[in-house]
């Protein structure tokens, strides 16, 4: 019995070779009829005895696509001859394309089989892999609207291109050597260099010692091998901060603790940066001098034919910028932002449309949501109008709720200098091009003076959108937990409701309602965000006592600017009041003279953890004490503590170790002591956590142990950021919410 | 609502309760009112301009290095008609004194006041004194307010595309010397406030040279006062950390105690955008006078919103109009 229908796909179903799936199926179901793409869903109409299990196949998808649902209407008419792809069609967007993709096993195997056609081929790509997302200038997705336009493909590969049994079958992003986008290396001085093989050349240049700027997907990597590491540090300035490096996996396999589940994500198709524990901790320090190492393995084509010419085992590739400022995405930015910086830049003429940095994950927790994970489509009904989340201000993504799913943008940064500013701009009009919603309701960030508050005020000027401002934590609350909780929030700053910075929270609730019921101690920040580049200031603010003005005496600090930060606290005079939990721990770090100086963000606190490592702690009296209804935990005994046992022996290493470790667990167990107690008078049994400082693997795992103990489950979200890349999103559950009221 | 410190602080804040004058029927007699916000109001009288303006000083502590309440009191208004392009002429005076204050104090204040005007050749003209019981006032509040005649008025909203923007001297000096004496902060060198009569050297500029529009950047400081003349122009402002001129007492006062010496309060100093081709020229007039020999140009203007600085450390930033306080934003 003949059966017909008008089928509606909706989903991730672009990009991800869903076409050429239809194609197939239908082929081997002896179905008639197209298939097309609209907007962003497919549609076919199908004509054939074996019209359900063809629907049934269809279920299945492909390994890329996310099938949110198969519609399917009555359709009329006579079936063609045949089946066939059709031109694509306009339409609403409620999917989505997926994130860029690491070159697959089979295009790796073509790149590197003799005689064919993608012998040596560093753009190769199939249905299943390349990038996505930053080639593409609108949908629906066809290589017309992608940076792969101005290439069109040779005869060979329009071949494979209409060859249903060919895995390039409708594959945009099909080219070759003779057709696709071509390398080029260029001397520090702009010069292009002649050479027949870009890549062997840079491999040896690398191999000689010098620093490389490489274009790869999403921006611009600063590359150069492990005995550069010194001189590439005092180019960039930058004498602290960890470097990630790119890896065969043998040798992070030799040099890290690495789990299981860690190796399949490394090697995934996100191939994100995966923060791994070295195995000897103090090893490998003019990389990282942490206990940590940032690892990824190649994922382009380009990468693994470095790597083929390359005797070392890592190189070093940090994205290509200044921190907090967006990567170099175009080759002029790069000639004039890395003049003195790089000796050589190898470059492709493939346009990146939309910036997309490396994603990082530790423990599987995203640090950064970028490629592979970005943009990130969230199934969550939030009403019927459409809610941009402009995001806080520092490690900042967007969100766009629309029709039931939220898309989370690609890291953007520190949105607190025009060039960041620009790129906010420009992402969230890439995402109002893609999904091309009717924003109805804005929120944003709470604290006044942010630029990402400032353009929410001035798109709802041009849209007339509603303005929603959402505290910073109770933010990061319903980016983690939907449901009625108590919330952890544990982080470096936030504007408080009440016009303190807030930091160290602990609500009851759900959005958009929640009650403070707990917080650290709120102490002194003497100068303001001084306070946060000089840690040993934080100290000071929250013991301002003889014993901490003797100690600052015996490091650099002069009698005359002590007696200064003495009467600044004294006098209140521009000492702000935080709560904050990584201030705490900056204090920590500076006590214990681990950091006396932040020159990346968070490194105080980073330190102060990698000192902790492999020290276990002891347990210390938990100092609670109330302020108002709220329960409050008092840091500056805490830290009293362990000043009192750091001044008993100050030269002591592994001493200070033990001190550190103690600090950080016994700091977390008194957060979860008073959301456990929160909890049990709210009658509340889930415990949801998120911020920054939730990174810190002791402090996250004693909060989750003290909750466990006690009878609670503990929701931490493993699908976005803990950091402050969950605020858009956050803010977009939060705004939602309160207009369904 | 209640009033709040902040909202005399010169940021935004300030804005809600100049909103409140909105109310206001009439604010223009003529030429340019209230509604402008400029430094002072003009009203055209019989084929002159003449330019009207007041302001009301509490500064604390009443004598200060480089000054006093009474020195600021006559130079805010001299320096607000100047900004005009007006030449003043004749000040009012309106004391409000606490009971028990001291009267030789006030002879010194006087003094000093006369010392100002004669400076700039201009009279005080009238005068009024109220004297409130104790506790009412905290000891003495001084309101002046002047005329002016301006043969060429100067606006704070007519930055052009291509100009050079150039401040007459250093910054932050009066903001970090009031707040050091007030606080009682030992810097190792003591900073001396900058607050003078500028109307002396501005008109030496006006004679030889053209303005495109000027601001003394007193409340809120230089970036209160270069985000006002980018936003009432329509211009976006580019500057030059390096060229910006700051004692380094100041800069390291301001090390000491994070506050921004951009955003305090300079009494002696002006704002202008010149035409680029008369920057070098007008530039050497003001260093010939004994205020304005630390000018220097600092910035220019283009097309777009926005005043950004190029940091020494190679960076762009914002420089953002000050709320009234510093709120901390780093994570
Ligand atoms: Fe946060
Ligand atoms: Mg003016
Ligand atoms: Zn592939
Ligand atoms: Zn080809």
């Amino acid at each position: 019995m003949p059966k017909q229908g008008y089928i509606i796909i909706r989903g991730i179903v672009q990009g991800v070779g869903f076409r050429p799936f239809v194609y197939a199926r239908a082929i081997a179901h002896s179905i008639h009829g197209s298939v097309w793409n609209t907007g962003s869903e497919v549609r076919i109409n199908a004509w054939g005895n074996n019209f359900d299990d063809f629907i049934e196949d269809l279920k299945r998808g492909t390994p890329l696509s996310i099938i949110d649902s198969i519609e399917i209407h009555p359709l009329s008419g006579s079936p063609p001859d045949s089946f066939s792809i059709l031109k694509s069609h306009d339409g609403i967007r409620t999917g989505l394309i997926p994130p860029d993709i690491a070159t697959c096993p089979e295009c790796v195997h073509d790149i590197f089989t003799q005689g064919g056609r993608y012998e040596g081929y560093f753009a190769t790509s199939c249905v299943n892999c390349g990038p996505r997302y930053s080639i593409i200038k609108t949908l629906p997705y066809d290589r017309e609207r992608t940076a792969m336009d101005i290439f069109p493909p040779c005869l060979e590969c329009s071949d494979e291109y209409s060859d249903p049994s060919c895995r390039r079958h409708h594959a945009q992003t099909i080219a070759c050597e003779l057709c696709g986008p071509v390398l080029m290396l260029h001397t520090g001085d702009r010069q292009v260099i002649n050479v027949s093989n870009p890549i062997q050349r840079t491999a040896e240049l690398l191999e000689q010692g010098n620093i490389v700027a490489i274009r790869g997907i999403g921006g611009f990597h600063i590359a150069c091998i492990g005995e550069s590491s010194k001189e590439l540090k005092n180019r960039l300035g930058r004498t602290e901060q960890p470097f990630a490096i790119m890896a065969r996996k043998e040798w992070i396999k030799k040099e890290t603790m690495i789990s299981h589940e860690e190796e399949e994500m490394l090697q995934s198709e996100i191939s994100p940066i995966v923060i791994l524990d070295k195995k000897n901790s103090r090893a490998h320090d003019h990389i990282s001098s942490l206990h940590t190492l940032g690892c990824m393995v190649p994922y382009t084509g380009l990468h693994h034919l470095l790597f083929s010419h390359l005797k070392a085992p890592y190189l070093i590739m940090t994205s290509a910028n200044a921190p907090g400022y967006p990567m170099i995405t175009t080759l002029n930015d790069a000639f004039v932002k890395l003049t003195g910086i790089v000796d050589y830049y190898l470059t492709h003429t493939r346009d990146i449309v939309n910036r997309c940095d490396d994603s990082v994950i530790r423990n599987g927790y995203i640090i950064r949501l970028s490629r592979g994970f970005a943009p990130k489509r969230t199934k969550i009904f939030l009403g019927e109008k459409a809610i941009l989340g402009t995001g806080p201000e520092l490690n900042s993504t967007v969100t766009l709720y629309t029709h039931g799913f939220c898309i989370t943008s690609p890291h953007i940064g520190n949105v607190r200098n025009p060039g960041t500013y620009g790129y906010l701009k420009e992402t969230i009009a890439c995402l109002r091009d893609l999904m091309q919603p009717d924003i109805s309701i804005i929120a944003h960030d709470l604290h006044p003076q942010f630029l990402s508050t400032r353009y929410a005020k001035e798109l709802s000027e041009v849209t007339d959108a509603v303005l929603i401002p959402v505290q910073h934590h109770q933010a990061h609350i319903a980016a983690t937990c939907q449901e009625e909780c108590i919330g952890i929030a544990i982080d470096g700053v936030g504007y408080g409701s009440d016009g303190t910075i807030w930091g160290g929270e602990i609500f009851e609730g759900s959005a958009p309602e929640y009650n403070r019921v707990g917080h650290l101690m709120p102490v002194l920040m003497p100068g303001g965000d001084l306070a946060t580049t000089w840690p040993e200031r934080m100290l000071y603010g929250i013991l301002p006592d003889e014993k901490t003005k003797e100690l600052l005496l015996t490091r650099t600090w002069t009698e005359k600017d002590l007696l200064i930060l003495e009467k600044q606290v004294s006098r209140r005079f521009n000492t702000a009041i935080t709560t904050s939990t990584g201030r705490v721990l900056d204090a920590a770090a500076a006590l214990l003279g681990i950091c006396r100086k932040k020159t990346y963000d968070g490194e105080p606190a980073m330190k102060l953890e990698s000192a902790a490592f492999g020290s276990s702690p002891d347990t210390w009296e938990i100092p609670l004490t109330r302020i108002g209804e709220a329960q409050v935990l008092d840091t500056q005994s805490l830290l009293k503590k362990a000043r009192d046992l750091y001044l008993q022996n100050p030269f002591d290493t592994s001493a200070i170790k033990q001190i550190a470790a103690s600090f950080q667990y016994n700091l977390a167990r008194g957060i979860a002591t008073i959301a456990c107690n929160a909890g049990a008078s709210a009658g509340i049994n889930t415990i949801a956590l998120s911020g920054g400082v939730a990174y810190n693997e002791m402090i996250r795992k004693t909060i989750g142990d003290v909750a466990q103990q006690n009878g609670y489950t503990l929701i931490v979200n493993h699908d976005m950021p803990l950091g402050d890349g969950c605020i858009s999103f956050g803010q977009c559950v939060f705004a939602g919410k309160k207009d369904k009221l | 609502m209640k009033i709040s410190l902040m909202h005399g602080a010169g940021g935004e804040v300030m804005g809600e309760v100049v909103d409140l004058f909105s109310k206001i029927t009439n604010t223009n007699a003529g030429g340019i009112g209230l509604e402008a916000l400029d430094d002072g109001a003009v009203i055209p009288i019989g084929g002159k301009q003449v330019v009207f303006t007041t302001d009301s000083h509490v500064v604390r502590p009443l004598f200060f290095p480089g000054g006093d309440i009474g020195r600021i009191s006559v130079c805010g208004t001299i320096n607000d008609i100047t900004m005009m392009g007006g030449k003043p002429l004749a000040l009012s005076c309106g004391l409000i004194v606490e009971e028990g204050f001291d009267f030789e104090i006030l002879g010194k204040i006087v003094e000093s006041m006369d010392h100002a005007l004669c400076e700039e050749n201009v009279a005080l003209v009238t005068g009024d004194t109220k004297v409130m019981e104790r506790g009412a006032l905290d000891q003495i509040a001084i309101n002046t307010a002047g005329i002016g005649v301006a043969d060429t008025i100067i606006r704070d909203n007519g930055l052009k595309p291509g100009d050079a923007i150039i401040v007459s001297g250093t910054l932050g000096d009066h903001g970090f010397a009031v707040l050091a004496s007030r606080e009682e902060f030992d810097f190792a060198d003591q900073i001396v406030s900058d607050v003078a009569p500028l109307s002396g050297m501005v008109h030496s500029v006006m004679k030889s040279g053209t303005i495109h529009a000027m601001k003394d950047p007193t409340r809120g400081g230089f970036a209160s006062a270069i985000n006002e003349m980018s936003k009432k122009s329509n211009v976006m402002i580019r500057i030059s950390e390096e060229n910006i001129p700051i004692r380094s007492s100041v800069r390291s006062a301001s090390q000491l105690l994070g506050i921004d010496p951009l955003e305090v309060a300079n009494e002696g100093k002006v704002v202008m955008g010149v035409p680029a081709e008369e920057a070098d020229s007008i530039l050497q007039i003001l260093k010939r006078h004994r205020y304005g020999r630390d000018a220097a140009i600092i910035g220019t203007v283009t097309k777009g919103q926005g005043v950004i600085m190029e940091t020494e450390a190679g960076g762009e930033r914002f420089i953002e109009p000050p709320m009234g306080d510093p709120v901390p934003r780093v994570c």
